[in-house]
């Protein structure tokens, strides 16, 4: 409307500013970098500024005076502060992130094989998040202000609100251990790795059964992987029913509605044909902020589903003060974040090119 | 777009309908001959049996071996892989003769060449506990059944030989003429035990398997475990859980209350056993306020043990000593609470409430029974007018703190667990009360001559004269509790264990902490 009444130079002028496609990346990719090496440097030094020593983290709670000289050697504990971040820069650069104080194992390794199970249970956490949460937030757009819009709102926010590890418990005890209809822990069932063994490819289990035609582990999975999955997907699925039932009300206010209704189109034809797609614009971007809070979120869940995720392996890190451990994780989820960010980002400026200025 | 929402809400309901009706295919635990070990914490972080100091202790105790075995229950060191030994009058000179039936998993025939490699590389190494072997000065093989190992100065080398860390026996030509150190990072092993290592991947769930070694010189019956799994299980609900649907065979931790409902759960069976894991209030006697005795007798006498235990609900056991039950030297050496004595002494040593006394106490973060005993102790002493800054802080950091070289630095109250490597007492007073320049782990700072003459002796006297160790042991705790009033042992920690009923055979022995010995269990 505004480019329709503008003078012809301005609306020129206007176009000119508006940078490139590359431009906009590029300039996200450099905050994205500026973010990333934010978070290495202040974690690392937070982490060497906490009281204490990592080398006794690493040497054993018993051990001896010679064996905590030697981890503080072998760590370079002793060398400046400034050269310790150079080392841990330096090894980042080359994929180090450094060997876990706990596990013994590098960190790209440890990782590498708890980041794959977590985003196998987020994924599909999110996948039943969008399943169940968009449905419900256009029944209760359809039906606003009755009965049934109160019944998804309160559940929703019961859904938001409900604390995730009572959630995890209460489901745990009720359709594993009385209903026995679910495992109660774990990945797949073991007993499988004897009669119809994986072939790890990505770490991620349903994937890999999936692609190698695994049928028995990828049953075994999905079947242990509905109930954590259902707990960590309470929250986005609340979140997704909530802003979908709001932007389609705000949507429904359009005078492209009205003039749909005039036509002679159905409430809930209008809500879908009409309405949804430009509604469901912000509930995509909000998405994919969901997807890193929730990676962050599942810690509890893995814990009380033995699901061996990030979160088990975070929450182990800091159990025994792993440092390296800890700073792997937190430049993860930092990435994480960033690349949801710069995700939303790019879906924004494909959907609307305008954004691209700002 | 109706057809999709159809179409996915199809495959939905598909995938729920199928993996609910997949069923709970039953974990091969006790249906099979697969013992399920559900483990609160990850296993294996070294796999190199000369300095594993960690978890997979657990592990490792079905993997490996060492001459001999500690009875806890008999207070009797038992043989294993020696059949006997000897020592000389003066302690000094152990002979060990070995079985002549055993062979390494490589296939290697057990003899005293390789008992002598396997102890002179773990000195070497020194890492994890291998300090076990200091006082060995030799080690001679006169024959392939013969060991004979001079010391520096006398220990009971028996018990040294029992360890469950640092005194393994492994095949030290494993690699051949790799690096061995590099070999068993492979996740391989080199032991004599029943089991020997069959998958591990790390951070996964089911984290180690195990599988029986078949030519094992203790034999197999069917009434065997043939394999053995480790189930990392962070949480004890769900643990539990697990165990109620046969999921695992032992859970090696519970809450007082599960562990209550437990021992009426049809199908379960349950162990209750003190540990030798004691939980020490160690007391300034350098510096600070508490540097003065009737200020640390008051603190003693205003500790009500018997309360904090019973607060715990039945996860903790009276400690009436430094040494607990099951290790030589053990008896009563406590210190009655009395609130009006203490008070009389606090006033007594200029403290009053026109003249408060201040303490500072850290103690382990996250610890919620640590955290029990220091608000229990916060009651108490505010109701005698003192007021308790308690800090709870990483080991490490609070360590550090215990250690620094200021002494206005440092705490008044130092509470830390203390455990024994193997099963002598010498391991509290040699590390926490013998006098130090610098401290380490004597984080009650205590410098007391006749103490330090008690450990000095008390080596040789287990060596040679155990039952009169025993009263030197039990005389030292009491001059260290009573006279110095250095400490308050708090209480012991008890190992509440569940597991399957169907099996027999389990014992909880407390100088192998959260062991199961899986050879020694027979299926019903």
């Amino acid at each position: 409307m505004t480019t329709a009444t503008a003078h012809p130079v301005a609306v020129r002028r206007t176009r000119r500013r508006s940078p490139g496609l590359g431009r906009v990346l590029l300039r996200r990719l450099a905050h994205a970098a500026v973010v990333v090496a934010g978070v290495v440097c202040l974690t690392f030094v937070i982490a060497r500024q906490l009281p204490g020593d990592e080398a006794v983290t690493a040497a054993g709670a018993r051990a001896t005076p010679e064996q905590l000289a030697a981890a503080r050697e072998r760590l370079g504990l002793d060398d400046p502060l400034p050269l310790q971040l150079w080392h841990y820069v330096s090894g980042l650069a080359r994929g180090d992130l450094g060997t876990s104080l706990h596990t013994r194992q590098p960190v790209v390794s440890d990782l590498g094989r708890a980041l794959p199970a977590s985003l196998e249970l987020v994924g599909s956490a999110m996948v039943l998040a969008v399943l169940i949460g968009l449905p419900l937030g256009v029944i209760a757009a359809r039906f606003a202000r009755r009965r049934t819009d109160l019944a998804v709102r309160t559940g929703s926010m019961l859904l938001v609100s409900v604390p995730v590890f009572w959630l995890a418990l209460a489901v745990q005890l009720l359709l594993s251990t009385k209903l026995g209809w679910f495992p109660v822990a774990g990945e797949y069932d073991r007993v499988l790795d004897s009669t119809s063994p994986l072939t790890v490819y990505t770490n991620i289990t349903a994937f890999d059964a999936l692609i190698t035609g695994n049928w028995p582990i990828l049953l075994s999975t999905l079947h242990h992987l509905v109930l954590p999955a259902l707990v960590v997907a309470a929250y986005p699925t609340g979140v997704v029913a909530q802003m979908t039932r709001a932007a389609l009300i705000e949507e429904s206010q359009q005078d492209h509605v009205r003039m749909e209704r005039a036509l002679g189109f159905r409430p809930l034809e209008i809500l879908l044909r009409f309405s949804l797609r430009p509604a469901i614009s912000p509930v995509l971007t909000l998405l994919a902020l969901i997807f890193a809070y929730t990676l962050v979120n599942s810690v509890l869940v893995e814990a009380i589903f033995n699901w061996p995720g990030i979160g088990t392996y975070t929450a182990d890190a800091i159990r025994s003060v792993d440092t390296p451990a800890i700073a792997g994780v937190t430049l993860v989820i930092a990435l994480v974040y960033v690349t949801a960010n710069l995700a939303v980002d790019l879906t924004q400026i494909a959907i609307d090119p305008r954004t691209r200025k700002s | 777009m109706k057809r999709m929402w159809t179409l996915l809400a199809g495959v939905l309901a598909t995938t729920l309908a199928l993996t609910a009706c997949a069923g709970t295919t039953r974990a091969p635990s006790s249906a099979g001959s697969t013992f399920t070990y559900a483990f609160h914490l990850n296993v294996v972080t070294e796999w190199d049996p000369a300095v594993s100091y960690s978890n997979e202790s657990i592990a490792m105790a079905n993997l490996y071996e060492s001459l001999t075995r500690y009875d806890a229950a008999a207070k009797k060191v038992e043989p294993l892989l020696a059949t006997s030994w000897t020592k000389s009058a003066d302690g000094r000179r152990w002979t060990f003769t070995l079985r002549d039936d055993v062979t390494f998993h490589t296939g290697r025939k057990l003899d005293s060449t390789a008992v002598k490699e396997s102890i002179e590389r773990t000195k070497k190494l020194a890492g994890g506990a291998a300090y076990i072997w200091d006082p060995v000065s030799s080690i001679e093989t006169p024959d392939p059944t013969t060991v004979v190992f001079d010391l520096a100065y006398p220990v009971a080398l028996d018990l040294v030989a029992s360890s469950g860390y640092g005194a393994y026996v492994y095949d030290t030509q494993a690699a051949g003429t790799g690096d061995l150190a590099a070999w068993f990072k492979k996740a391989k092993d080199a032991g004599t035990g029943p089991y020997t290592v069959d998958t591990w991947t790390a951070g996964a769930e089911t984290e180690l398997r195990l599988k029986a070694y078949d030519d094992y010189w203790g034999g197999w019956t069917d009434q065997q475990y043939r394999a053995v799994e480790f189930r990392v299980t962070p949480e004890v609900t769900t643990a539990w859980q697990l165990l109620q649907r046969d999921d695992v065979s032992f859970v090696d931790r519970l809450t007082p209350q599960i562990f209550e409902q437990a021992t009426t759960t049809k199908g379960v069976g349950t162990s209750e056993t003190s540990s030798f894991q004691n939980l020490l209030a160690l007391y300034n006697t350098a510096s600070g306020p508490m540097a003065d005795i009737r200020v640390r007798r008051a603190i003693q006498m205003l500790t009500d043990t018997k309360a904090i235990i019973s607060a715990l609900h039945g996860a903790a056991a009276p400690a009436d000593g430094l040494i607990p039950p099951g290790l030589i030297g053990e008896g009563d050496a406590s210190v009655k609470p009395d609130a009006t004595v203490a008070k009389k002494l606090l006033a007594d040593a200029g403290y009053d409430a026109g003249h408060p006394l201040r303490l500072s106490l850290t103690y382990a973060q996250g610890d919620k029974d640590q955290g029990l005993y220091v608000t229990l102790l916060g009651s108490a002493l505010k109701a005698a007018g003192v007021q308790l800054d308690a800090r709870p802080m990483q080991w490490d950091a609070q360590w550090t703190r215990g250690k620094s070289a200021d002494p206005s630095q440092r705490q008044d109250i130092f509470v830390m667990y203390w455990y024994p490597d193997y099963a002598d007492p010498l391991s509290w007073f040699a590390n926490l009360f013998k006098s130090a320049k610098d401290p380490y782990f004597n984080l009650a700072y205590l410098e007391d001559a006749s103490v330090d003459a008690s450990v000095a002796s008390l080596p040789k006297e287990t060596a040679i004269a155990p039952a009169q160790a025993a009263r030197s042991y039990l005389d030292l705790q009491r001059r260290i509790v009573v006279d110095d009033a250095a400490v308050t042992p708090l209480y012991l920690i008890k190992y509440q264990r569940a597991y399957s009923a169907d099996f027999t055979g389990y014992v909880d022995n407390p100088a192998y902490p959260n062991v199961v010995f899986v050879h020694d269990l027979r299926t019903k």
